[in-house]
């Protein structure tokens, strides 16, 4: 067989014995065609590409990303902590230059995982992207500059959340329209905290939506937005239900299409995310991810049957209007009042409600960020969860971001300790990557 | 009473040994002649015959290892064949780069074994009128998929014995394997198509030996897998004969070997110029993830899994920036036996005083390079030794390293991690005697030093069993039952009431109506289920039915044999 013309690294976990639930579409099966088309096109002999073991994880590691309520181990099963231990490996294994790219091709998927994580949201619990990238801070380097390309047709509420007040992380998220998809999140004015304004970036895609105005978005917006951040590493949040036949989404992209995708965005680590047209799709979309990954030809990677219809003038017009918008706050992105958006005063304040659609919990946050001219400024969460409609204990976190500056730095250790002893928490986190120290204690009133 | 002679016919030697009830009676050996496989295997009977205690008496069993399909492969002198292949979607065929003809033609079967593209048979034809003006009689037709349904190979293959009688063979690659893979079934379908004639013209010459001696008809053959099959099934899938060689020696080990059942151990055949690793677990031999590897060919043919390292006692040492060189090239033999450069075995007829050809020639060689290396000819014999045994060592960790990585797909097999430890080294080959103890002190375990090591590979030839695996997949969703091995393409009736048990009890029938086709049943018919998969269909929520994918197998067994002291002592040289 042809020698790919990139090394490619491929870490496939299918999790053929692990289910959120026997009829779930987060079940055994969803892998399972796509195993059989990889292995009967041959994949694995192809010259240039390795198949490596997943590693797992370790608590540390999630700890990094998230502030698990009450814990690690109470929150997370073996089978997230190899995908996430698996996602490490495909890392490490691009970061050591024995490969080019790595394709981390593994389930559970994890981009509605935010920082806080009480249990399971859109089938996701722990953020495999967010686990890598700190990870990546940790070994090799801690000014790492990172994008994160999600092609997932949910929006990535989860990595988001993590890195919208990072300005080393740029989160580029291109998913259908939030109004008629879960979890609704996801519009163009959606741009991050005041720590990071305009490097979260959202384009919305219209239902209908297909490979020429997902193709428009990148080329017209994506790209030239990297170009200009110049991150060292690309990960690709690669979901495939942006797929015409997945049975979740309205979307109408092909196999082909997100190889195209693939070839243009050329990124260095790629994340199987959501996709569950697992017959008619993933087995298409995969072939064709790691054909153009490897810089093969993927143009003869086409599903059985008709392919989706041209999209209506509308969508495409809508498409066109949005990326429009977002090329214009990139351009003036350090021309914007932050004052104007965050509103004057010391701390932004933000309260919101989050669903847990997987495991039923109601979570409602309370947030502060301190606005601050030398770094993107500490943060503290008080939040209280509601697990199937009871109502639950209320936890707080503090947050110490990377190069946390010294009145940040013991702002946060203040209010750690101010929080011990408010009494009505139930436990207080404290969240310090730089230190890569993790604390939890009970909170008791004094 | 159990009377068989295990003949390996070898790249340079052919062995004979004969084994009855259990014991090892004779041993025999005479050069390789390629040019006339027949005459060398006709040779070494008559010596091991003459060995034989009553010859005419009882009637023999002949078990034959021959390097002629792998010669054939390896030096290019198969038939010239082209494969037919029905590609669908997915990598682009013209990226598969065959070092072979391959004609693509319109039809495509997806993963669940469903038709997404009728065959054209108008394009067919026109595409077996090319292949027969380009002179080539020699055919395989393959598909993707195939193996979960394989109508358009069988459609294909009609059309050939209709209107096209001057193919003489039709490989269909569902048939060779029940295993995903297609590039690699291509090949192995290729290969089996070019080798077909060579090895028809072979099987009538050696019936023409049965009846010499008291052998009876069917004589077996040996396969890549350490299995054996009946002489008249290697016409139709004459490919899995490759490579036996080798797995002959590793059958030879374990019938020889002394090693608990629990074991895992290391064998090491080490030559002139390689050493062989492969790897015993609880006894049995470790099979290759995917197949055979043969001459750069990838194909699915079962096979031993093994390793060659350029590590032999002939292997070229040279001393280059302050550090030993051992190999992987073998320029010729040792100094001390007239060779141009020195190799261990000259620094072990050196350090021990062997008496093996010119020991004044090895020192003097060992002096020379010693002042290169500022080192007395004894120190640097020493440092060569343990750099052989060093990288021997090394090699190990390599393979074993490799073999305990190989990705898993259940989260239970990745907590559970199978962490081969190997307890014990079991050696064979000329140098092992010298070399094994001192590789099994640096790795701490025990070892074997093989008797009668160099016929290993006929005593295994002589001890194996015949081996036959198929695949059953049925998918109640569907309603559909495939057998690929057998052409078996059925209903599922009252899919409802499929169950797993019903799912192994007809993988077990199937593959004993295989075993008796193949010759395999009255001598090993302990038929078992190998792997086993099962998934529940989902479909919008409700289950749909259920996907059982089954492998049904005789494993390669052997009799353990037994060599009486008195013979081991006095037998051993021919």
């Amino acid at each position: 067989m042809k020698r790919a013309g990139k090394r490619l690294g491929l870490v496939f976990f299918p999790a053929f014995d692990w289910a959120i639930s026997a009829d779930h579409p987060e079940r055994e099966e969803r892998l399972l065609y796509t195993r059989d088309q990889i292995v009967e096109e041959g994949l694995l002999d192809l010259p240039g590409l390795v198949e490596f073991k997943p590693e797992i994880a370790n608590e540390q590691d999630i700890q990094r990303a998230h502030i698990c309520i009450p814990d690690v181990k109470s929150v997370c099963t073996k089978s997230h902590l190899v995908a996430a231990g698996g996602t490490i490996t495909a890392a490490h294994k691009v970061m050591n230059r024995e490969v080019d790219r790595a394709f981390a091709l593994l389930r559970p998927p994890g981009h509605h995982a935010m920082r806080l994580v009480h249990g399971s949201r859109g089938f996701c619990t722990i953020n495999n992207e967010a686990i890598i990238i700190e990870h990546l801070r940790h070994t090799y380097g801690t000014r790492m500059k990172i994008a994160v390309v999600d092609t997932d047709a949910h929006h990535a509420d989860g990595s988001q959340d993590i890195y919208y007040n990072d300005p080393d992380v740029l989160h580029i998220c291109l998913h259908q329209d939030g109004r008629t998809l879960y979890p609704g999140t996801g519009a163009v004015n959606e741009l991050g905290g005041p720590g990071a304004y305009a490097l979260t970036l959202n384009l919305p895609l219209p239902p209908q939506s297909g490979d020429s105005e997902m193709l428009y978005g990148l080329e017209q917006f994506v790209l030239p937005v990297l170009a200009d951040f110049k991150p060292d590493i690309i990960i690709n949040a690669a979901g495939q239900d942006n797929h015409y036949s997945d049975p979740l989404t309205n979307m109408n992209v092909t196999a082909r299409g997100y190889a195209r995708l693939t070839e243009l965005l050329q990124p260095d680590i790629v994340v199987l995310e959501g996709g569950y047209s697992i017959e008619g799709a993933l087995p298409y979309v995969n072939v064709g991810i790691i054909l153009a990954l490897a810089g093969l030809d993927y143009t003869t990677v086409q599903e059985p049957g008709p392919g989706p219809a041209e999209a209506p003038a509308a969508v495409k017009e809508a498409v066109r209007r949005n990326v429009g918008f977002l090329q214009e706050v990139w351009q003036r992105r350090r021309k914007i009042d932050l004052d104007e958006v965050f509103g004057p005063g010391p701390f932004y304040k933000r309260q919101r409600h989050i669903y847990y659609d997987t495991d039923e919990i109601l979570e409602k946050q309370q947030e502060e960020i301190r606005r601050c001219e030398e770094c993107s400024g500490y943060r503290v969460i008080i939040s209280a969860a509601a697990k199937q409609r009871r109502a639950g204990k209320m936890v707080a976190a503090v947050i110490i971001p990377w190069h946390a500056c010294k009145s940040c730095r013991k702002g946060a250790e203040e209010a750690f300790e101010r929080l011990k002893r408010e009494g009505q928490l139930e436990l207080v986190y404290l969240q310090d990557v730089e230190k890569d120290c993790y604390n939890t204690v009970p909170s008791i009133s004094v | 009473m159990s009377r068989i002679i295990g003949i390996d016919v070898g790249g340079t030697n052919t062995n004979a040994a004969f084994v009855q009830d259990g014991n090892l009676i004779a041993i025999a050996s005479c050069p390789t002649n390629h040019q006339d496989l027949l005459s060398t295997t006709t040779t070494v009977l008559e010596r091991i015959a003459s060995n034989i205690p009553h010859p005419e008496e009882q009637s023999l069993r002949l078990h034959l290892s021959t390097t002629l399909t792998t010669n054939a492969i390896m030096e290019g002198r198969g038939e010239p064949a082209a494969v037919i292949i029905t590609h669908g979607p997915g990598v682009n065929p013209t990226d598969l780069e065959f070092p072979f003809p391959s004609f693509p033609v319109a039809g495509a079967i997806d993963h669940r074994g469903r038709e997404t593209e009728p065959l054209n048979a108008e394009e067919v034809r026109q595409t077996l009128q090319r292949i027969r003006r380009n002179g080539i009689r020699a055919l395989a037709v393959v598909g993707k998929f195939s193996v979960r349904n394989p109508s358009h190979e069988l459609e294909i293959e009609e059309l050939v014995r209709h209107e096209f009688p001057e193919f003489n063979a039709v490989t269909l690659g569902h048939r060779l394997s029940g295993r995903l893979n297609f590039p690699r079934r291509v090949v192995t379908a290729f290969l089996n198509a070019s080798i077909f004639r060579l090895q028809a013209e072979f099987a009538s010459m050696v019936k023409g030996i049965s009846g010499r001696y008291g052998i009876q008809d069917p004589i077996f053959l040996l396969k890549a897998d350490g299995g054996t099959m009946y002489l008249p099934e290697s016409l139709v899938r004459p490919l899995e004969t490759v490579l036996s060689g080798p797995a002959a020696s590793i059958m030879g080990a374990l019938a020889l070997g002394e090693y608990s059942e629990s074991h895992t151990a290391i064998t090491l055949d080490i030559g002139g110029t390689t050493t062989e690793i492969a790897v015993l677990v609880k006894g049995e031999p470790l099979g290759e993830r995917d197949g055979a590897v043969i001459a750069n060919y990838r194909t699915l043919v079962p096979a031993f899994f093994t390793r060659s390292v350029g590590l032999g006692g002939d292997s070229q040492i040279r001393w280059s920036d302050g550090s030993l060189q051992i190999g992987p090239e073998r320029e010729g033999p040792p100094v001390a036996l007239g060779g141009p450069c020195l190799t261990p075995t000259d620094a072990v007829i050196v350090l021990e005083d062997v008496p093996l050809g010119d020991v004044k020639k090895a020192r003097v060689e060992l002096e020379r390079v010693g002042r290169e290396a500022g080192l007395a000819a004894e120190e640097l014999a020493r440092r060569i030794i343990a750099a052989f045994c060093e990288k021997a060592v090394r090699e190990i960790g390599l393979v074993l390293k490799y073999l305990n990585n190989i990705p898993v797909y259940t989260v239970s097999e990745v907590l559970a991690p199978r962490e081969l430890k190997p307890e014990k080294l079991i050696g064979m080959g000329g140098p092992a005697g010298y070399f094994l103890p001192k590789i099994a002190a640096a790795m701490g375990i025990d070892y074997q030093v093989l008797p009668c090591a160099e016929a290993a590979n006929a005593i295994g030839a002589a001890v194996s069993r015949p081996t036959v695996a198929i695949n059953l997949r049925a998918d109640t969703a569907l309603g559909k039952l495939v057998v690929p091995e057998l052409d078996l393409m059925e209903d599922i009736q009252r899919a409802m009431l499929f169950d797993v048990r019903k799912a192994r009890r007809m993988a077990l029938e199937k593959a004993a109506d295989f075993a008796v086709r193949t010759g395999a049943y009255q001598e090993a018919p302990e038929i078992e289920i190998g792997d086993e998969e099962v998934f529940n269909v989902v479909r919008g929520f409700y289950t749909a039915g259920k996907i059982f994918s089954l492998k049904a197998q005789v494993r390669p067994g052997i009799n353990r044999v037994k060599i009486p002291y008195a013979w081991v002592q006095y037998g051993k040289k021919e």
